[in-house]
């Protein structure tokens, strides 16, 4: 039996999109979440000490998963998916972008769900490190400051909308025209 | 936006440099994306295989990391009145995800 159950190009593409974006997602959520639960008026005590070092990991960790999400999609996924076909290849399911812009209904798929996707992940990488940096400079400032906590908040915030959405639309893709 | 020296345990300043610095990022990234769409900037391809966008997105994250140190070192010991910075930061956020959306390319 010599048939590969996964390709590379398929591996790379959940690599991708599920171990670092997953990740990322699930991580983005759990340090919102910190952001929230952790905030105390004082910090002096060990116990809030430990819970700032953990979120400042937390955040690092985050900001690292979303960095790789972004730099293997944009340098190991996406040049395969816009690869361009021969000409005159009919069987186009080798070339995702081509595939998807040879039908009407699926055309946006590229114009609107990729060209979103190869951008905006970008921001929500920059917001989440500099949430990270500021935790790790910070620590439990962050969660004693109410300005500082409220806007690393926000940013971290932000930063899962724009994740999820570009999730989203990067299984849209997937769904259409898998990189295989 | 006012600026104070301050003792460093309340010193604000280093994390409105990397607030800041990335609303910078957020836009530069918008504004690149926008203005290589309108035709009026095409940054160079860095990686053949990737096309236009490993150019663009380098470009952005240089901005930002060039803002973000000259913000730093600006402000890293002092205290910085953060309602300002908060908002700016939030309006170039803001500009830098709209910029980013392809219905709003063929606007312009």
């Amino acid at each position: 039996m010599d048939t590969m159950l996964f390709t590379g190009r398929s591996i790379w593409t959940m690599i991708h999109g599920i171990v670092f974006g997953g990740g990322a997602l699930m991580a983005l959520a759990a340090a919102l979440f910190s952001l929230h639960a952790m905030r105390a008026a004082t910090v002096s005590d060990v116990a809030a000490q430990n819970q700032a070092r953990y979120l400042a990991r937390l955040m690092v960790f985050t900001a690292v998963l979303l960095w790789l999400t972004v730099l293997i999609g944009t340098y190991v996924n996406f040049p395969p998916y816009r690869a361009t076909p021969p000409e005159g290849l009919t069987d186009l399911a080798q070339y995702p972008r081509s595939l998807i812009r040879s039908s009407p209904g699926t055309e946006w798929l590229h114009s609107f769900a990729m060209e979103t996707k190869e951008h905006v992940p970008w921001i929500a990488a920059m917001l989440a490190t500099a949430a990270a940096a500021v935790s790790v400079r910070y620590r439990s400032q962050l969660l004693s400051d109410r300005q500082l906590n409220r806007m690393a908040t926000t940013l971290v915030s932000i930063c899962l909308i724009l994740v999820s959405f570009a999730a989203i639309l990067g299984i849209f893709v997937n769904k259409v025209a898998p990189l295989e | 936006m006012t600026i104070n020296p301050g003792s460093l345990d309340k010193a604000n300043g280093a994390a409105l440099a990397s607030f800041l610095a990335a609303g910078i990022g957020a836009f530069a990234t918008g504004a690149v994306v926008l203005l290589n769409e309108a035709g009026l900037f095409v940054s160079p391809t860095l990686y053949e295989p990737a096309g236009g966008v490993s150019g663009r997105t380098t470009l952005a994250a240089l901005i930002w990391l060039i803002a973000w140190a000259v913000l730093h070192n600006r402000w890293k010991d002092r205290r910085v009145e953060p309602a300002r910075v908060y908002a700016v930061t939030l309006t170039l956020i803001g500009l830098g995800v709209l910029f980013s959306f392809p219905p709003v390319w063929h606007l312009v």
